[in-house]
């Protein structure tokens, strides 16, 4: 739904950075976190963020199974549904 | 200050064992020297290149592989060309050499303008450095990674030493699911610190049942620039000699 992916953008916007640059709430979906230089630890406390945000629960080790943030979308319109 | 010229390696020793070397790798801007990695690469590693959305974690892949190579090549005597690299289950590489299989073990850990190169003959090796960042929320991860007995040892600490007992945690953690193989496929509030090492000693080592029956050994090479440990199955290595 465009509604959750409109709230990961701007949580993305919000939270992410590398080198102490934002991450860009226009930032490619399908490309990982990893390749736009996000560090683990980084991934990690986003993926708190987003739990936080979206009420869900999203421990460390799911955070890996998420490829890319669009998969992270799909997987919680699936939780919403 | 003048630049040091590109004929100047950008890596040497860090720590060493009988087995175990930690090789660190200077990540600072430096155009020269990222000229003379990149052309180390082959196609596969640049086209990663060009996934960057960023200049800094472009350079410090650049800078971090290409000094791997190098330490590879001189270690297994063979030539750059003859070298490339595969990927394991969870993404942790390994070494080919003419499409082979190396006789070596490897891991990589960069952060901000440093990074480790751990080496080894064989026996699984897992290395992790991260830049301290003291304006870190680490409320965000406490839960998330540490167990209960570190949750209180954090709970106890403040201020710097906080900051440091968190990013000397972490770097343990991270090694030894590097050195595992499963990154944080695991959960890491199962993979406990040796107790020892919370109340300040620089090595210790480390069962993970059920995950693996391997009994690991885990030193902190935390330094005043940055939090790092490297992980090895204590099989295979005896413990390091400090050098810096």
């Amino acid at each position: 739904m465009a509604a959750t992916e409109d709230r990961i953008r701007q949580l993305v916007a919000e939270n992410l950075e590398v080198d102490g640059k934002p991450l860009s709430a226009s930032l490619d979906l399908s490309a990982s976190l990893s390749d736009a230089g996000v560090s683990s630890m980084d991934q990690l406390s986003f993926g708190k963020v987003v739990a936080q945000e979206f009420n869900v629960t999203l421990t460390a080790e799911d955070c890996p199974r998420f490829e890319n943030l669009q998969q992270l979308v799909d997987y919680l319109d699936s939780q919403a549904s | 200050m003048p630049r040091a010229p590109v004929s100047e390696k950008w890596w040497g020793p860090f720590e060493s064992s009988g087995r175990v070397d930690v090789v660190h790798v200077d990540l600072s801007p430096h155009a020269e020297r990222e000229a003379a990695a990149l052309a180390l690469l082959d196609e596969e590693e640049q086209g990663r290149l060009r996934r960057f959305a960023f200049d800094g974690p472009h350079r410090r892949f650049t800078l971090c592989r290409a000094a791997l190579r190098a330490v590879l090549c001189q270690r297994l005597g063979c030539g750059n060309e003859q070298l490339a690299f595969g990927s394991a289950r969870h993404g942790k590489p390994f070494a080919l050499i003419d499409t082979q299989p190396a006789p070596v073990s490897f891991n990589v850990s960069h952060s901000g303008r440093h990074g480790l190169i751990a080496i080894a003959p064989s026996g699984r090796v897992g290395v992790d450095v991260e830049e301290r960042d003291a304006q870190r929320n680490l409320d965000l991860l406490v839960d998330t990674v540490l167990g209960d007995a570190e949750q209180a040892a954090l709970a106890a600490a403040h201020g710097g030493a906080r900051v440091h007992l968190f990013f000397k945690m972490w770097t343990i953690k991270e090694a030894l699911l590097k050195a595992m193989g499963n990154g944080f496929q695991l959960d890491a509030t199962r993979i406990a610190v040796p107790p020892p090492m919370l109340r300040g000693k620089r090595s210790g080592t480390v069962k993970t049942p059920p995950v693996s029956p391997s009994t690991w050994h885990v030193e902190d090479l935390g330094n005043r620039e940055f939090a790092a440990a490297v992980v090895y199955e204590s099989a295979e290595a005896n413990a390091p000699a400090r050098r810096n």
